[in-house]
């Protein structure tokens, strides 16, 4: 072999690119020419020292707040498709009906449409102008009540007005410190029973810091055990790894480990079990080391059975 | 072996962490996470994103940066998952989709000349952060390792896109060229010569360091 050819292929065969025979004429040229031999090593030294350089993984906590991130973003992207899947589920049924009885529909909305709009101004005109004729609640009030649903509408030809029973709520607006027991309750009820995810996420962020508080604890418990957002289950799991470590976060921890529908909350439990070690969850984590139907849980349960062990030796 | 002998033997059952799933367990979470179901998609993600989440952060060298194009590129997996038809592993699948992203990134820093002159303040900011286990009971060892990783950014910055998405896919992920050429969309030729360039200008940036 020629020493231009092995010059012009030390960098491939530095990266095992080049085949078994080129690779065993290079070998045999390394051992009689000292001077490809030496380029070839320091070649080598240089690839070594470039590898010097750079760490070996990224930032736990970053990757944390990754999947964190992931894990909402994807609920959010589902909450989107649910919302596009009805409107084509809605628009598809009009493709499904033969043409007379789609054109038949359109022209009842269409009729539907017009009476409506032909009656909107003469209920306009039947409701009282006079804020004096809203007898049940005062004219200020109503632009803070929410209605929820109207059961009766009874117009009055007798006095050109009309009387709406409804069902509605009235918005107030509470401020005050967690120590209130008052706002404390009104959080712990919106974390385990609002609707809403975004509501029961600025729940927990406030909640955050009081976990030593019983009851605010048994609701960060509860919001572990069955908040249906994965994203918001790993949070309630954060504020948990926060407050003061006990018997019963440690119960509830193990049973998150155990029964989490998520791999993702059940590895982020894995972790905050290690972090408070005690001798007790080691048969936990044994048995998730081979049951557990994930490989990555699995993995994280022999190591951090690994570790414990370690510790305690 | 553990006092009860199951760990090891379970060890060698499971993935390395961050390495690709046996083929068969991959396939299977790939065509249930194809079917909507949440679990196999995320441990798909958590199957490979560590690695995905590394090779961002050195290619773009922002944590901030790093942390949006992570969640731009999985998204986007979760959103395409459905037209994965296993005509690729899907590692170089996913390497592709990653690569895309961060290429894309870079093309427009550069354009808006935004971060390749950030230097300190930026582009290195999850460097400095970074642990390193090989030199943290050695304060002349971390330092040298600092000052490596130092040169080593700027040398890289050098690179255009292209050839620094080869190379760190080539040197730090230790893909086949082949491989790369797949995820790049391009041929195994191009990928040789572009590491070669790479390597060459990254020679020539630090000849005085070694």
């Amino acid at each position: 072999m020629e020493c231009r050819k092995f010059q012009e292929n030390t960098l491939l065969f530095l990266y095992g690119e080049i085949s078994p025979e080129l690779r065993a004429a290079m070998e045999q040229h390394q051992k009689e020419c000292p001077a490809c031999s030496a380029k070839l090593e320091e070649a080598h030294r240089f690839h070594e020292w470039l590898r010097k350089g750079s760490g070996q993984e990224p930032p736990p906590e970053l990757l944390a707040a990754c999947r964190r991130e992931l894990s909402s973003a994807i609920d959010r992207e589902l909450e989107k498709v649910t919302w596009r899947g009805l409107l084509r589920d809605f628009f598809a049924g009009f493709s499904a009906v033969p043409a007379t009885r789609a054109a038949g529909l359109v022209t009842l909305l269409v009729l539907g449409f017009s009476l409506g709009w032909t009656l909107r101004p003469v209920a306009k005109q039947s409701v009282p102008q006079s804020p004096a004729g809203v007898s049940s609640f005062d004219a200020a009030d109503l632009a803070n009540l929410h209605i929820n649903g109207i059961s009766q509408v009874q117009p009055d030809p007798a006095t050109g007005g009309v009387k709406i029973t409804m069902d509605a709520e009235k918005r107030v607006t509470l401020q005050g410190s967690l120590d209130n027991p008052r706002i404390r309750g009104v959080l712990i009820d919106a974390l385990k029973s609002y609707q809403n995810p975004g509501i029961r996420h600025d729940t927990l962020d406030a909640l955050r810091g009081a976990g030593d508080d019983p009851t605010v604890r048994s609701a960060l418990l509860y919001a572990l055990a069955h908040d249906p957002n994965t994203g918001l289950r790993l949070e309630a799991l954060d504020s948990l790894r926060d407050a003061g470590w006990n018997s019963e976060i440690e119960q509830g921890v193990i049973q998150a480990v155990r029964n989490d529908r998520n791999p993702g909350v059940r590895v982020e439990a894995v972790n905050v079990l290690t972090r408070h070690a005690t001798p007790s969850i080691l048969p936990v984590l044994n048995h998730l080391a081979s049951d557990d139907p994930n490989p990555y849980v699995r993995m994280k349960c022999i190591d951090a059975v690994q570790r414990l062990k370690g510790d305690g030796n | 072996m553990t006092a009860d002998g199951t760990c090891l033997e379970l060890a060698g059952k499971v993935p390395v962490e961050s390495a690709p799933l046996a083929g068969e367990d991959e396939e299977a979470l790939i065509r249930q996470a194809q079917a909507g179901d949440r679990i196999a998609f995320d441990a798909l993600v958590r199957a490979y994103d560590r690695k995905v989440l590394w090779l961002i952060l050195r290619i773009v060298g922002s944590a901030e940066i790093g942390r949006d194009l992570y969640q731009e590129a999985f998204l986007k997996v979760f959103r395409t998952l459905p037209g994965f038809r296993f005509q690729s592993s899907f590692s170089t699948w996913l390497y592709r989709v990653v690569v895309n992203i961060c290429l894309d990134h870079l093309r427009k820093a550069s354009t808006r000349a935004e971060v390749q002159p950030a230097g300190p303040d930026g582009e290195e900011e999850h460097f400095q952060n970074l642990p390193d286990s090989r030199a943290e009971t050695n304060p002349e060892r971390a330092l040298e390792s600092q000052e490596i990783s130092s040169r080593l950014k700027a040398a890289l910055r050098q690179l255009n896109p292209r050839e620094r998405v080869v190379f760190e896919l080539k040197h730090y992920e230790g893909l086949r060229l082949r491989a790369i050429g797949e995820i790049c969309g391009t041929t195994e030729e191009t990928v040789k010569n572009c590491l070669f360039r790479a390597t060459q200008k990254l020679r020539l940036a630090l000849s005085d360091l070694r």
